[in-house]
């Protein structure tokens, strides 16, 4: 059995899947007609808040909300 | 039947396919009912199909056909071209090459 198949290019170059796939949907999205396009990058956006945990316990949150960097 | 772009190629399922799941690259998706067909561009995603004749897509982006720009395709296609000669960095390179899959499967889709 081979140890590993074919790796992807992608993968290859230390991308994840996830990442892989939103770039391929951001370039989607470019390349959308009016009015579509307009809707596609509200669905770009994203609202979310993150914090460190240390010690157990949470440090204070940081909200991120824009749209996602390529 | 539905003819999917998974990664290994295009993939016809019909009623009683097999139980599959299969990775899709950017492509064209085409639904065939009747004499009918509705053709969809997905981004990426994945195909499963299940052994009660269901398939299910997961993609992140896919439009009809006819919403994609022509234009934008073409000018999206030489901007990634050029960017891979001049990309330094596996990463760069990487994702320069995503561009110009993406953008090649966009095209094709147009003019196939």
């Amino acid at each position: 059995m081979a140890p590993n198949a074919a790796v992807p290019f992608w993968r290859a170059a230390g991308m994840t899947y996830i990442t892989y796939s939103n770039i391929c949907a951001n370039l989607v999205r470019n390349c959308l007609k009016e009015p579509y396009k307009t809707e596609a990058l509200t669905r770009e956006k994203v609202h979310f808040s993150i914090s460190k945990w240390t010690d157990g316990k949470p440090e204070k949150p940081t909200i991120r909300s824009d749209s996602p960097e390529e | 039947m539905v003819i999917v772009p998974a990664t290994t190629g295009q993939m016809g399922v019909l009623p009683g396919h097999v139980a599959t799941i299969a990775e899709l690259k950017p492509g064209v998706l085409s639904v065939h009912e009747g004499n009918e067909t509705t053709k969809y561009f997905v981004s990426s995603g994945f195909v499963f199909i299940h052994a009660n004749s269901f398939a299910d897509i997961i993609a992140v982006e896919a439009v009809p056909l006819d919403q994609i720009d022509a234009n934008l395709v073409q000018k999206g296609l030489v901007e990634f071209t050029q960017k891979l000669s001049s990309a330094t960095t596996d990463l760069e390179k990487a994702e320069a090459q995503i561009g110009i899959d993406v953008h090649s499967a966009l095209n094709s889709a147009l003019t196939g």
